[in-house]
């Protein structure tokens, strides 16, 4: 496996009974990407992460991280992997600095090297001074936090975030997103799940969808809406219905027309922006535009289109 | 910054899950309860007989009695044992997935071996300073109320034996958490497994005697007494239970009396008149102590291969 792919899969399987819920995902993480995995919830997303971090055995198929096949209890996997579970949940009877401290003793690392990285990170995740604090009497946005801080304690080449902005108000959400952007900027990988399209947009460069256990795309964030070409339309508002201008726009090839009253929508089937030739071709005709508005062609509409509506549920 | 390939000893991580276990166990309060039972039992203990003599009419003098810890290590066996095990295991893997701090855990450069390990070696070392502290009371408290006493030198042989006991039934709730995941299904199934040995030992004893199968049941096993079978619906001599859970008496006594036989006597009722009572075997008390320190090490180390195995096979489907 070529060194730069932090994550690889190979028809990874997860059976459970009889239901599928991964099949046959075949995914490429590269190195240093932020990479969102995303998807409805119930697409499969925790279950293939679980198989990555050793809780879940796949049915069938292989998979690697960081160039090592994961097949069973695998602790030397581990130990490059910083992994935060959705809604961690840490035992309630130790404080935050306790927890980092002994999971910081778990990966080997000195007492010198724990007494400098954990108030560090608690500084990073925002418990500055509740370090000492029991967890039980934490907050379920400090408990989050503490989760992005233990998955970092060891510094590790590979961070997995399994929708950790779950459950937080959306303060809590920002900040979490903003921590995110932190790990990043010292060249972490991070393999981050989230079921909320506006999280993945703003955090990751690229994005693998996941739906019912499928894998529907996979690509940067920018080639997803080229790529499904979905519901892009230029939606045209005249000051009164024009005869002409409906003939005009059905000429360009670059578009199906529909006309409503003095609305006309044009379903784009190109990349390009074509505003200028439309208000040309528009005026031409004799038509006065009070307003005109591009629609679709983000990420909802891609998502949308890649997983249905149903999959919105 | 720590170094990105930093390796850690095994040892290192073994320590650090053995403080996790052990801060676990202090700060859930669960082995505060053990101890406070512990210490009440044996104040009760120690405190029973002059409470006794002083309230009896006319008032009594306290005897002096040179055998009061010998007698009361002894004494601690059936659901004592039973009850200190079960509360020191019956969640120390089941909690951990019935709370869900299962899964950070497994997901750190540890093995699911060495995780199960610091957990039996926690278990383990918590019996021993629970039944350490007990024994320790009443050395010190008998010593002080009831004078010298005879073979104190047997005390640690004692703490082993209860401790080893204890660890049978810690096992059996152990296991069965393992396999169910859940805490109060693994108490339960053990109380239930303890109810159906004593029952079951109880009709084998009724309908045989102390039949040799008991030998190899965890629990009370055979009773062996020092007197003859054929004289014994006349009294005399001493009866001792030779089961996991007397592991404590017959280590003591194997080194006291290595050579005294034990019998085990078989009994067969007939409709009128007395039970006829035939010696279905007889052994010395080095014999029958090997055997039970055998039994229990056999079971503790059954019972924890089969969670070992469950536990490493565990798949953390919800979290």
């Amino acid at each position: 496996m070529p060194e730069d792919r932090a994550i690889e899969t190979h028809d990874l399987s997860k059976k459970y009974g009889d239901r599928l819920a991964v099949d046959r995902l075949n995914l490429t993480v590269a190195s240093k990407q932020v990479h969102g995995f995303l998807g409805p919830n119930g697409a499969g997303k925790s279950t293939t992460i679980k198989m990555m971090v050793g809780l879940l055995r796949p049915t069938t198929g292989s998979l690697s991280i960081l160039g090592r096949g994961v097949s069973g209890d695998n602790p030397k996997v581990r130990r490059e992997i910083g992994y935060m579970p959705e809604l961690p949940r840490f035992p309630k009877h130790l404080s935050g600095e306790e927890l980092l401290d002994i999971y910081g003793r778990m990966y080997g690392m000195s007492k010198t090297e724990r007494r400098g990285r954990i108030p560090e990170l608690i500084k990073m995740v925002g418990l500055d001074g509740r370090g000492k604090d029991r967890i039980g009497k934490y907050s379920k946005g400090m408990q989050q936090r503490i989760g992005i801080a233990q998955a970092l304690i060891s510094d590790p080449e590979l961070v997995i975030l399994d929708e950790p902005s779950i459950g937080l108000d959306p303060v809590g959400m920002v900040e979490v997103r903003n921590m995110v952007k932190d790990i990043v900027k010292s060249g972490t990988t991070v393999f981050f799940s989230s079921h909320l399209l506006a999280e993945v947009q703003q955090v990751c460069d690229h994005v693998t969808v996941i739906h019912l256990g499928v894998m529907r795309y996979s690509g940067t964030l920018e080639d997803i809406s080229s790529k499904v070409m979905a519901r892009r339309r230029l939606v045209i508002e005249l000051e009164k219905p024009v005869d002409g201008v409906l003939a005009a726009l059905k000429t360009m090839k670059f578009a199906t027309v529909e006309a409503n009253m003095n609305t006309y929508t044009l379903h784009l089937n190109t990349r390009e922006d074509v505003r200028a030739e439309v208000s040309r071709a528009v005026t031409g005709a004799g038509g006065v535009i009070l307003r005109m508005q591009e629609e679709g062609g983000g990420l909802e509409d891609a998502f949308l289109s890649l997983v249905g509506k149903e999959g919105m549920a | 910054m720590p170094t990105k390939k930093n390796r850690a000893g095994t040892l290192a991580a073994f320590i650090a899950l053995l403080y996790y276990e052990f801060l676990w166990n202090i700060r859930k309060k669960k082995i505060i309860a053990i101890f406070i039972i512990i210490f009440a039992i044996a104040t009760v203990q120690l405190a029973f007989t002059p409470i006794a003599d002083a309230v009896a009419n006319p008032p009594q003098t306290l005897q002096a009695n040179s055998t009061f810890v010998f007698g009361g290590i002894e004494a601690l066996t059936g659901i004592f044992l039973f009850l200190v095990g079960v509360a020191t295991t019956m969640n120390t893997v089941s909690g951990e997935f019935e709370s869900g701090t299962i899964v950070p855990l497994l997901t750190k450069p540890v093995s699911k071996t060495l995780v199960f390990a610091a957990k039996i070696v926690a278990s383990v070392i918590t019996l021993l300073a629970a039944y350490s502290f007990l024994v320790g009371y009443i050395t010190i408290g008998g010593t002080l109320i009831y004078g010298p006493q005879d073979n104190l030198n047997l005390v640690p042989l004692g703490i082993l034996g209860l401790t080893i006991g204890s660890m049978v039934w810690a096992s059996v709730a152990l296991t069965l958490g393992t396999l169910s995941k859940n805490s109060v299904l693994a108490a339960l199934g053990s109380f239930g497994f303890y109810i159906g040995l004593l029952i079951g030992g109880t009709l084998i004893a009724a309908q045989l005697g102390a039949s040799t199968v008991l030998f190899y049941a965890p629990g009370m096993g055979a009773t062996g007494t020092t007197a003859a079978c054929a004289g014994l619906e006349r009294g005399g001599g001493q009866t001792f239970s030779t089961g996991t859970d007397g592991l404590a008496s017959m280590l003591m006594r194997w080194v006291l009396n290595p050579g005294q036989v034990l019998n085990f006597c078989g009994f067969q009722f007939r409709a009128s008149g007395n039970p006829t009572t035939t010696l279905l075997a007889s052994d010395t008390f080095a014999n029958v102590a090997f055997r039970d320190l055998w039994v229990s090490l056999v079971y503790v180390a059954g019972l924890l291969l089969l969670s070992w195995f469950a536990f490493r096979r565990s798949q953390i489907v919800e979290s």
